[in-house]
């Protein structure tokens, strides 16, 4: 094989692979953004996803009822941020750190004695495609749809904008907030058993690594856009399959370096979608309310 | 006073006296730090064997542990807090310690600190640690005669010493039974990140190769989507065929327990004396694990034979002729290396595909 065949053979089903768990997350935190809430606890949403998950499959011997699991643990979770942001009125920041912190500290606790555990896992499909990628891309579409082409998605965008408009149309902002944020929940549970059960097949300590608030990030250079959320996670699993098939190739590159390209990756496109938002007259999609929560 | 008070009082004082009577009752108390979680299933995992080893078979011994500690000045702070919990011994599990354990080791003269591995002593610091390049060396053997492309891959960590070691007596046992064998090797930059040891083993697999070493944390990860893609792996640290029972052809473990009880002994005998102990296959501190199905008969044979010279001494994984990854010479025939250049090694030997840095 040369350095080429190498690098290419099958990146982009490992991206595909790489990207599943992050743009489940990241649809979820679309939602929840797009409702008004940044939500910083969906790193520990994915973990309580990845270990409930993993421990359902344990239990079940179904990685089907192991995805169902983890969904609703994520939800669960994401139901204490409603709590804190909705019900308490806290600050969105240190109500999302605070869950991200008892999610891992929840999941850690429970996950110990699922530490190399054996589940069955889904078998890789045609190409090496496996069921949450599928249901990852089917998603996409999916929650696009919801959002602008229902009238429920209209509720949720208008709220988005601005509560007080929302609730002069007869809407009970509350519920349509709080509905965002678990729905969010969901989604990041679904993302974090999908790295468990099949990624990985793998239940660790603390193993999403960051990915939940990649995600956080993301949504910014997806324009709060789920069409856009694909290419978003699409980046960054590239840029993780690379910093792999670049070392398997023998590049002369640091694997230091390498390591960081998913996250510089993300990062450079993120500022520039930064840059160019801030001249832009609409906020380039970003939902008022939400620019309220960073200019408040 | 409410008959409710009296009694948390009474708890109160219970609980004040318990420890103190606990000290009494335990002469000896051990104290663990972990790098990571304790149920990794891999390192860490391998280290808390040794320590519930330890508790079993030295009476009235009383050990604490603490995990998740980074290599960090973070970890002065728990040794203090240990020693003031009354331990003596400190076992400081992970090799980024060491600095630490020197530094602490000059403030508290009457506590043994026990390192995992490195170089460096102080009075009351000493260093345990155990060969397992013959084992992975016999492993190698294994991944070699299995593979039928003859391109091995190794998911390292980092590279350091440690890491490099185990890929070059995995390659140098593969090019045994296959001259041209080699090895990628790619490094996750982390010991326990599950999605990146998923995504190096697909890479590799992808790259035609057949058979996976490797030494993260754990094993587990990159054994099971080798056992997904019907390919196979080499594990170190911790057996995990169960988890892959047909990817696995087998693996360098560790038991720690014999040594570290051994040391234990040394110390509450007072004979213990600064030093680097070594273990290895022979001292059963290292465990070439059982073969999986895909290890034909005649190949267990050869690797058994090869074990058996080891153990007898006549056979050296590092004595010379060894040649580096560019063909220049590293050892001359018939030369032995020394244990220093060992657990300093920063070369790749021939046929090694990849960068130490």
């Amino acid at each position: 094989m040369t350095s080429a065949e190498i690098i290419l053979t099958g990146l982009l089903i490992s991206a595909l692979r790489s990207a599943t768990p992050l743009l489940l997350a990241l649809l979820g935190e679309c939602l929840t953004q797009r409702v008004g809430r940044i939500n910083l606890g969906i790193e520990g949403q994915m973990l309580v996803g990845a270990v409930a998950g993993y421990a359902t499959v344990a239990a079940s011997g179904n990685p089907w009822m192991g995805l169902v699991g983890g969904a609703l643990a994520g939800a669960a979770l994401s139901s204490v941020y409603a709590w804190l942001t909705v019900v308490a009125q806290a600050n969105q920041f240190a109500s999302g750190l605070a869950v991200w912190m008892l999610g891992f500290g929840l999941s850690a606790y429970f996950g110990s004695q699922f530490v190399g555990v054996r589940i069955e896992g889904f078998e890789p499909g045609a190409a090496g495609l496996t069921p949450t990628v599928v249901m990852a891309l089917v998603l996409v579409p999916l929650t696009a749809l919801w959002l602008y082409g229902t009238r429920e998605g209209l509720k949720w965008r208008a709220v988005g904008e601005s509560e007080a408009n929302a609730r002069a149309m007869g809407i009970v902002p509350w519920r349509i907030v709080v509905s965002g944020i678990v729905v969010g929940g969901l989604f990041s549970g679904l993302g974090g058993a999908a790295l468990s059960i099949d990624t990985t097949r793998t239940w660790a300590e603390g193993m999403t690594a960051g990915r939940g608030l990649v995600a956080v990030g993301l949504v910014i250079v997806a324009r709060w856009n789920p069409w856009l959320c694909l290419p978003a996670a699409l980046l960054f699993g590239v840029a993780e399959a690379l910093s792999f098939r670049l070392q398997a190739a023998d590049s002369a590159v640091s694997a230091h370096l390498l390591h960081m390209l998913p996250y510089l990756a993300s990062l450079l496109v993120f500022v520039i979608t930064c840059v160019r938002l801030r001249h832009h007259p609409q906020g380039g999609g970003a939902p008022a309310g939400l620019r309220a929560v960073f200019e408040r | 006073m409410t008959p409710n008070r009296r009694l948390s009082l009474i708890a109160l004082a219970a609980a004040l006296a318990l420890p103190a009577l606990a000290a009494q009752a335990a002469p000896l108390t051990i104290g663990y730090i972990y790098v990571g979680p304790k149920k990794d299933f891999g390192y860490n995992t391998s280290m808390d064997r040794g320590r519930l080893f330890v508790e079993k078979n030295v009476k009235g011994v009383k050990t604490l542990h603490v995990e998740n500690i980074p290599e960090t000045a973070e970890v002065e702070k728990v040794m203090e807090r240990m020693i003031r919990a009354g331990a003596t011994i400190i076992f400081a599990t992970s090799y980024g310690y060491l600095d630490y354990a020197i530094s602490l080791g000059k403030k508290y003269p009457k506590v043994t600190f026990l390192h995992a591995g490195g170089l460096q002593l102080g009075d009351n610091v000493g260093t345990y640690w155990a060969n397992s390049d013959d084992a992975m060396y016999l492993a190698g053997m294994a991944a070699g005669a299995v593979s039928k492309s003859g391109k091995l891959g190794f998911i390292g960590a980092f590279p350091i010493p440690q890491v490099v070691r185990s890929i070059n007596a995995f390659t140098l046992g593969a090019q045994s039974v296959n001259p041209k064998a080699t090895t990628t090797v790619v490094w996750t930059g982390g010991w326990l990140l599950p999605p990146k040891e998923a995504e190096a083993a697909n890479s590799l697999l992808d790259a035609g190769i057949d058979v996976i070493g490797g030494q993260v944390d754990s094993p587990m990860t990159y054994a099971q989507t080798a056992e997904k893609r019907r390919a196979h792996v080499v594990g170190k640290d911790v057996d995990v065929s169960h988890l892959a029972p047909k990817a696995v052809l087998t693996g360098a473990s560790w038991d720690w327990g014999p040594t570290m009880l051994k040391l234990v002994n040394e110390v509450k005998a007072g004979t213990w004396k600064p030093s680097h102990v070594r273990g290895d296959m022979k001292d059963g501190t290292v465990v070439l694990d059982k073969f999986g199905p895909a290890v034909p008969e005649a190949v267990r044979k050869t690797i058994l034979a090869k074990k058996e010279e080891i153990l007898a001494d006549k056979f050296k994984v590092w004595s010379g002729p060894i040649t580096g990854q560019d063909g220049k010479s590293i050892l001359a025939a018939g030369a032995a290396m020394p244990m220093e250049q060992l657990e300093s090694m920063q070369f790749f030997v021939k046929g090694v595909i990849g960068t130490v840095k």
